[in-house]
Parts: structure tokens; C-alpha cells; sequence
């Protein structure tokens, strides 16, 4: 009988070290506890004012909830098409990764165009209490949306330039994560300060 | 090139092969300001911090003796007083605590997960780079009439984003601290064998990355505000009162977390055993971080009543406990194992001891019926914890200094250093405590009176213990600067990874790939083997 050579299956590949993502989810961490430490304090000072029976805007001040409602509703769309960008480039799907990102880019610019619609429309002071606040957070809030898009950018162009693989696309799940934590503020800015007001 | 990238000079360090050998390093200058390597980080750290810390215990020193005689002593004038005050406070957390206990983990941890260099370098040297630019912008800021009370709008708008500035700095070193310990650790070393000064620094890093952006957060609220003139949070003196919550308990107590690892780590060795129950360790170590958390506190002013709350008491008495723990099981390494008297163990014993004072105080001025709120009973409870940070610091310089520096530090000074620096801190922390338990001494009122006049004089002695000990453990630490010859990689009989590591390591650290780690002590294993 002849001597056959028992062939056994390459071991796996030692794991990578996902040092990019774990980075990126502590940094998101960090950003979104910095926005949801502004709402703290928003929501602190307002029930402050509001305890002693005075109206917590000023005389003539308005937060439309229209362009808030569209900027929450794009940004939970956005969420489909980060998602979409991070299964094409898996897929090493090149055309849609870039029309997967592209939109994802346009929902990120409307949300930034709808907040600075709304900033017109609230007729609000910086100098006064609800005026500081409010720019503040939302203003934090629209500088997280500039680097989550950047990031998403950069982090698709380095995977369809052979950064990272098709298997292999930490650079933009981490990317994406950020992008998610990103909604999550915007989800919770929307309901502390556009609903409640 | 982007902050997260891994720069020219520790990309072969940073990639999974350590044993290829990385290009010819710059030096000199250039190494210095271009350097991403963990160890050229963490000295520039250690050292600047040192700095700044000379000058921030001869602020100490000069509070403690305008308390003498408050009305005819005249150190600084009535118009500057709070300034100083409000400096001394920052600087010592902000510019000598924080950034010594980044710079010591900066070098030690990367070592202690068997990495061959920390995650993020370049992000780990910006932190750097922001850290000192802030600082001296946060000083310049004084400089001009600035900082809370400062006379000058412009000076106090700097100083709010220099603060910002120094704060965010920390925050990027945490990332890199935390994302080393959970993404870069050799294969076989799983978080529970992780070294407890690695654990410890992983959760103070942690807790940094959840409650530091919160004060970024607000800062940034303040420089908006008091940039369009207003004064919602607080016009110039009234900014502090809004930060108050950072220098207090329990937000405190993330400054100190380390301490808790570094005695563990450094009794177990000084003991030649392990130690256990190690989950015990670990787990003391983590509570001590969740009872940290306090920046739920960010709205709260001195006056809301706030610090007042039931869930400040169970915060501040369940402080207690972790210390106690570590110190109970530093106490059964003690009567199981061999002790050596080390400079090493005689600073983790003296920071264990102050930590556990600034704790003790922390949960008796929790009781609302003891109405310490507002007196210099916060600022003694500030200063034991702080001090347990710098001294458990210091400790952790002498004791890994082959790894820091180029050879070993001098042992007797060593070992006088942690006892004049315990004496000196217990000194500043207890009359400051009775003073403020009496009802006596104001923390933040516009002029400086410290607590009861006839302990100030026990201020003034422990100040002045303190600087000597700052001194001593200064000069101990001369010949780490040196080049050596022949010097040990283990001088210790160490127990964990960074022991294997040459002395001083070389830009990878390990000069041959790292086994499997297969126990939380791979040294002792080894050694009990043979």
C-alpha cells in the first residue's frame, strides 16, 4: 500500500489584532459621553428654570420640530447606507462601495444643511442660557458628523486602494462605528432638546 | 499622514513581527520631537511633569504658610490669591499627577502586555505635544490676568481652552493606554493573567475616556458662554465652582486607580510570590473605577445640594472597601511570602497608606450630618488621594527604572524618600481635615485662610516634608539618566512580561519573539521550573 501523506488543514491565521476598531469604539465612547454630558447639563438647567414656573426659551425664541424631525429621519437613512458601504466593500464591490459612501456623504451634508436651517428659524441668542446650550451641543454634535464622514471617506478610500482587503475591512467597520455612535448622539440630542425643548 | 497611523520609525515595532529589525532610529533632537517609541513618550512625560511639579508644591508650600497668619502674612496679594489657588489646584492634577502616572504607564504597560510598542503612537506623542502646549497656554493664560477670577477676558478665555486642550490630550492618551491593553497583548496573556499595573491602568484609562470628555464637554460650554459674554456658567471666579466636581470625590479617585496596581504588582514580587485570590485584585482594582465615576456631578454647583444625595454616601463609604482589599491581600503576601525591604515596596506601602486616608476622609465627609461640604476638609480628602497618585508614581519610576531609564536608581535614597514623602502627606491631609470636620477654613472664598490657625503650622512642616520627599526621590532617580554597562533585565526576580525585556529596552523591546503566556506570573513559573 502505498505511503499517502496525511495532509492536514492549514491552521488559522493567527488573529489580527483589531487595534483600530477597539481604538475607534473607545473614542466614540468618549465623544458620545462628552455630547450626552452637555445634554446632562442642559436638561439640569432647564429643569432649573422650569421649577420656578419661567418658560425655559426666551420671549419670541421657536425650535421647529420639522427640520429636526428631517435631520434625525436622514441620519437613521444614513445608517442603511454606511452599512451598504461596509457590505460592498466586504464584497470588494467597488462601484457600490463608492455609491454606498457617496450617499452616505449627501445624508451627513443634509443633516449639517437642516441644523443651520433650524439655527435661522430658532431666533436665539448665544448670551442667553438656552442659546449657549443649545449651539454647543448641536454645534459638538455637527463637528462629530464632519470627522465620522472624513473618517468613512478616508477609511474607503485606503480599503478600495488595497489597504485592507475584502475580508479584511476593519479600517471602515471601525469607520462605520463611529458613524453609528454618531446617530446614537444625534438620536438622543432630537429627543432631549428638539422634542422636549 | 492621519494621528492613527504608526510612524516611520516604530513601524516594524508595530507590526506583528518583533523580531524584524526596525531602521536605523533618529537621535538626538529629532528623536526627541519626531519620536512615536513608547519610552522616549513616557520619559518626556515623567520629566516634564517633575518640572512642573517643583512649582507646584512651592505654590503648596507658599498657601500653606500665608495660612500662618493669614491677615498679616502677605504671600500673595488679595487680588491674585484665588488665582493661585485656583492654579494650584489644576496644576496638580492637570499638570503633575495625571501626566506622571501617563508618562510611568506610557512606558511600563506596553512592556507589561509583551508589545512591541504602544497602539496609536502617533496619537500617543500628539497627546504629548497637546499635553505641553496646553499647559503652557493654561500658564501663559495666568500670566495675562487670566484663569478663574483673572481680570483679563481674553486671559480667561484662554485658559478655558488651554484646560480643554490639556484634558483632550489626556483623553488621547487614554485611547492609546486602553486600545494597548485590550487589542496589543501577546497571545496567551488574556485580560484575567493581565499584570495588575496593566489592569489598573486599563481601568483608570477607561474611566478617564468616560468622565474626562464630560469636562471637555463643559469647557468648551464655558468658552462659548463666557466668549459671547455671558455668564450662565459662571463669570471668572464663579468658572471653578463649575469644575469643582473634578477635583473632589469621587471623580477623584480615577487619579489614583493606578496605585492600586502598582502596590499589588510590586508586593507580590518584593514577596517572591502570587498574588491571591488574583480575581480579587482585579476586581478591587475595577470597583475602585466604578465608584470613580463622578461626572454625573458636571451640573452640579456647591450650592444644589447636590453632594448632598444618598448616593454620594454609598459612593464615598463603598470607596473604602477596594483600598482595604489590596490592602489585605498586600497583607497576606506579607505572611506568605519572603519580604525584601525595597524602595519599591516601601512607596506602594506609603501610597496604599495615604490613599487609604484620602478614601477614609472621602467617606466620613459623605455623611451630610458632618456638613464638611465647601471647607478645606474636600481640599485635605483632594490632597491624600493625589499625593497617594504622586507617590505611588515616583515609586513606580524607581522601581521600573532600568525600563525607563538606563540603569537602576539609588536604593537608600530610595528607600528614605516614601517614608519623608508618607510623613509629609499625612501632615498637609489631617489638620486640613480637622479643620474642615471643626466647621473651620473655606475652600474657595476669595481670599486664603486655610483651616484653624494653630494646625497650619502642621501644614507648613508637611509641605515642606513633601518638597524634601519630591527631592529625595528626584535625586534617587539621578542615575537613571546615566548609560550603564551590564545592566540586569531583571533586577527584581520579577514576575511578569517586562522583565524579560532588556535593560534599557531596545526599540521593539523584546529582542526575541515572546512565548506563549500561560499564567498571570510566566516569570515565577519559569523560575519555580527550574
Amino acid at each position: 500500500m502505498a505511503e499517502t501523506a496525511i495532509a492536514l488543514p492549514a491552521a488559522p491565521a493567527p488573529a489580527r489584532p483589531r487595534v483600530l476598531l477597539v481604538g475607534t469604539a473607545l473614542s466614540a465612547t468618549a465623544a458620545f459621553m462628552a455630547i450626552v454630558g452637555l445634554v446632562g447639563i442642559y436638561l439640569s438647567a432647564r429643569a432649573d428654570v422650569v421649577s420656578t414656573g419661567a418658560a425655559w426659551l426666551p420671549e419670541g425664541s421657536n425650535i421647529p420640530l420639522t427640520p429636526a424631525n428631517m435631520a434625525i429621519a436622514t441620519m437613521l437613512l444614513s445608517a442603511v447606507s454606511m452599512w451598504w458601504a461596509v457590505d460592498a466593500v466586504s464584497r470588494n464591490d467597488r462601484q457600490m462601495a463608492y455609491l454606498a459612501l457617496a450617499l452616505t456623504m449627501f445624508f451627513g451634508i443634509a443633516v449639517i444643511n437642516a441644523t443651520s436651517f433650524l439655527y435661522t428659524q430658532m431666533d436665539l441668542a448665544v448670551k442667553t442660557t438656552p442659546g449657549v446650550l443649545i449651539y454647543t451641543i448641536t454645534g459638538a454634535h455637527l463637528a462629530m458628523i464632519v470627522v465620522g464622514l472624513v473618517y468613512a471617506a478616508v477609511m474607503t478610500f485606503r480599503t478600495l486602494g488595497g489597504e485592507y482587503q475584502g475580508r479584511d475591512h476593519e479600517g471602515l467597520t471601525a469607520a462605520a462605528l463611529f458613524w453609528y455612535v454618531t446617530i446614537a448622539a444625534q438620536a438622543v440630542i432630537w429627543l432631549a432638546i428638539y422634542v422636549t425643548k | 499622514m492621519a494621528v492613527i497611523d504608526t510612524p516611520p520609525e516604530t513601524v516594524h515595532a508595530a507590526s506583528e513581527s518583533a523580531t524584524v529589525i526596525p531602521r536605523a532610529q533618529p537621535t538626538g533632537l529629532a528623536g526627541v520631537l519626531g519620536s512615536g517609541d513608547h519610552k522616549v513618550l513616557g520619559r518626556l512625560f515623567i520629566i516634564t511633569s517633575l518640572l512642573f511639579g517643583l512649582a507646584v508644591v512651592a505654590l503648596g508650600q507658599g498657601f500653606a504658610v500665608e495660612g500662618l497668619a493669614p491677615k498679616t502674612l502677605d504671600v500673595f496679594s488679595a487680588d491674585t490669591v484665588f488665582q493661585f489657588f485656583t492654579f494650584f489646584r489644576v496644576a496638580t492634577v492637570f499638570l503633575l499627577a495625571l501626566p506622571l502616572v501617563i508618562g510611568v504607564a506610557f512606558v511600563v504597560v506596553p512592556l507589561q502586555v509583551g508589545a512591541p510598542a504602544l497602539a496609536f503612537p502617533r496619537a500617543a506623542a500628539a497627546s504629548f505635544w497637546g499635553w505641553l502646549l496646553g499647559s503652557g497656554l493654561l500658564i501663559a493664560s495666568y500670566a495675562m490676568n487670566g484663569g478663574p477670577g483673572g481680570g483679563s477676558t481674553k486671559g480667561v478665555n484662554l485658559w478655558i481652552a488651554a484646560l480643554a486642550l490639556v484634558v483632550g490630550a489626556i483623553v488621547l492618551a487614554a485611547v492609546s493606554l486602553a486600545t494597548t491593553v485590550f487589542a496589543l497583548r501577546t497571545p496567551g496573556l488574556t485580560l484575567d493573567r493581565a499584570p495588575l499595573f496593566a489592569w489598573s491602568v486599563l481601568v483608570a484609562s477607561i474611566m478617564w475616556l468616560v468622565t474626562l470628555p464630560v469636562l471637555f464637554g463643559l469647557l468648551v460650554l464655558m468658552y462659548v458662554d463666557h466668549r459671547h459674554g455671558g455668564t450662565s456658567f459662571g463669570a471668572n471666579a464663579g468658572l471653578y465652582s463649575r469644575l469643582l466636581w473634578v477635583f473632589r470625590n469621587p471623580q477623584i479617585y480615577t487619579v489614583a486607580i493606578p496605585v492600586l496596581g502598582f502596590a499589588a504588582d510590586v508586593l507580590a514580587t518584593t514577596a517572591r510570590t502570587r498574588i491571591a485570590p488574583r480575581f480579587a485584585a482585579q476586581g478591587a482594582i475595577g470597583a475602585f473605577g466604578i465608584v470613580g465615576f463622578g461626572s454625573f456631578f458636571v451640573a452640579a454647583t456647591p450650592d444644589s445640594g447636590a453632594y448632598d444625595a444618598a448616593i454620594v454616601m454609598v459612593i464615598g463609604l463603598a470607596a473604602v472597601l477596594p483600598v482595604l482589599a489590596i490592602g489585605g491581600l498586600a497583607g497576606d503576601l506579607f505572611r506568605r511570602g519572603s519580604f525584601r525591604l525595597t524602595a519599591g515596596a516601601l512607596y506602594a506601602v506609603s501610597s496604599v497608606l495615604i490613599l487609604l486616608l484620602g478614601v477614609a476622609a472621602g467617606a466620613l465627609g459623605s455623611l451630610p450630618r458632618l456638613d464638611t461640604a465647601g471647607t478645606v476638609f474636600d481640599l485635605g480628602v483632594t490632597n491624600g488621594v493625589v499625593l497617594a497618585s504622586i507617590i505611588a508614581s515616583l515609586g513606580a519610576v524607581h522601581w521600573w527604572a532600568t525600563k525607563i531609564g538606563r540603569q537602576p536608581a539609588n536604593e537608600s535614597i530610595g528607600r528614605l524618600a516614601p517614608l519623608v514623602l508618607l510623613l509629609g502627606s499625612a501632615a498637609v491631609v489631617i489638620p486640613d481635615l480637622i479643620s474642615g470636620l471643626a466647621g473651620d477654613g473655606a475652600e474657595t472664598r476669595l481670599d486664603w485662610t486655610g483651616g484653624i490657625q494653630g494646625l497650619n503650622v502642621i501644614v507648613v512642616v508637611g509641605a515642606a516634608l513633601v518638597g524634601l520627599g519630591l527631592l529625595a526621590a528626584m535625586v534617587s532617580l539621578l542615575p537613571i539618566l546615566k548609560a550603564g554597562t551590564d545592566v540586569e533585565a531583571d533586577p527584581w526576580e520579577g514576575q511578569t512580561l517586562e522583565w524579560l525585556a532588556p535593560s534599557p529596552p531596545p526599540l521593539a523591546n523584546f529582542v526575541a519573539p515572546l512565548p506563549v503566556v500561560m499564567s498571570a506570573e510566566p516569570l515565577l513559573d519559569l523560575r519555580e521550573e527550574k
